[in-house]
């Protein structure tokens, strides 16, 4: 039995309990089958077994509770490692411009990453904390966020009941395809900058 | 024209090889919906419970009990790996019984009758 199977078994056999145990976890970053576990918690109550708004308010009070503790521990414990560091290497310019990034930013990131790429919260909490990203939106952005994550899957997971599994993996499959046309449009961007820079002196010289 | 360095190759590649991984994703993805559309059934795991189970292949949830030599609860949320762990059986080879007891309970299969409850005299000399 795989250890999501054992996980998800644990679920089921405990309920609720455990519904706020494994979202908690893997709000903090270990990488556990949350998103299974949520649609698989909407089916759960579309057959009567837990009620609807139950599933949701535990898993909505796990997911922000995981993302608090994720957050704070890295401001609190993190942000002092990642100053020596830098310190040490010479990068706190560095630094300075990808906290800036951050306060910039921030709030898109923390909103998008709760329910459009769930797997890429719990880094973003860990920028967020390292980046002392304020905590008030921090937590206004995660609440928001969190809301349509936890509602959106259990309402998925209820609506088509009978077939949790491959709810889930077009769910994951569609977070990574979303972050992969990210990651390339920014990939693709700082290309054509490259080239353009690559390309003004000799249109200089030719002027 | 400057000539292309290291970082410009470097991002060259970093590029396709994140267009290659989105595109095995896309496409994984829409194999995944068209499987959706067709509604097959869901494979059977450890975790789930008989009466999810049941729900999934909409099927009597008590023909799994009956398959399993359990008595019927609807309250029941022991998945199947606690299941399997109490008959200690494998997990595979529960799986595998209530395979057939799914295959033989639906169409053209009718669906056995649910069990009768018994009634007050049931087993007692009159």
């Amino acid at each position: 039995m795989s250890i999501t199977d054992y996980l998800l078994a644990t679920f089921v056999a405990y309920g609720l309990p455990a519904l706020f145990v494994l979202i908690l976890v893997s709000c903090v970053g270990v990488p556990f089958p949350s998103s299974l576990a949520l649609v698989a918690s909407g089916s759960f109550a579309a057959q009567g077994q837990m009620a609807l708004w139950e599933v949701a308010l535990v898993a909505f009070l796990a997911a922000v509770a995981g993302d608090q503790i994720g957050y704070l521990i890295a401001r609190r414990i993190g942000r002092r490692l990642i100053v020596l560091v830098c310190r040490k290497y010479g990068f706190e310019m560095r630094l300075e411009n990808a906290e800036a990034a951050i306060h910039r930013w921030g709030g898109a990131g923390v909103f998008l990453s709760r329910w459009l790429i769930p797997s890429l919260s719990p880094w973003i909490n860990v920028t967020s904390g390292l980046a002392h990203f304020p905590w008030p939106r921090f937590v206004l952005w995660d609440v928001i966020g969190n809301a349509i994550w936890v509602v959106g899957y259990v309402l998925l997971g209820w609506a088509f009941s009978d077939q949790v599994q491959v709810v889930a993996q077009i769910l994951g499959n569609l977070a990574w395809t979303i972050l992969g046309l990210l990651v390339a449009g920014l990939l693709g961007w700082q290309l054509v900058a490259h080239h353009r820079a690559a390309a003004a002196p000799a249109g200089a010289l030719a002027a | 024209m400057k000539p292309m360095g290291w970082r410009h190759w470097l991002l060259v590649l970093a590029f396709l090889a994140v267009v290659g991984f989105t595109g095995s994703q896309a496409m994984r993805t829409a194999e995944l919906v068209a499987y959706w559309r067709q509604h097959r059934d869901d494979p059977i795991r450890p975790w789930m419970s008989l009466g999810y189970v049941a729900h999934s292949y909409h099927v009597p949830p008590h023909v799994l009990y009956e398959a399993l030599g359990l008595p019927f609860e609807p309250r029941d949320r022991r998945p199947i790996a606690r299941l399997a762990k109490e008959q200690r059986r494998a997990d595979k080879d529960l799986i595998a019984t209530l395979e057939t007891a799914i295959a033989h309970a639906r169409p053209p299969n009718p669906a056995p009758a649910p069990p009768v409850a018994p009634r007050p005299n049931d087993g007692r000399v009159p």
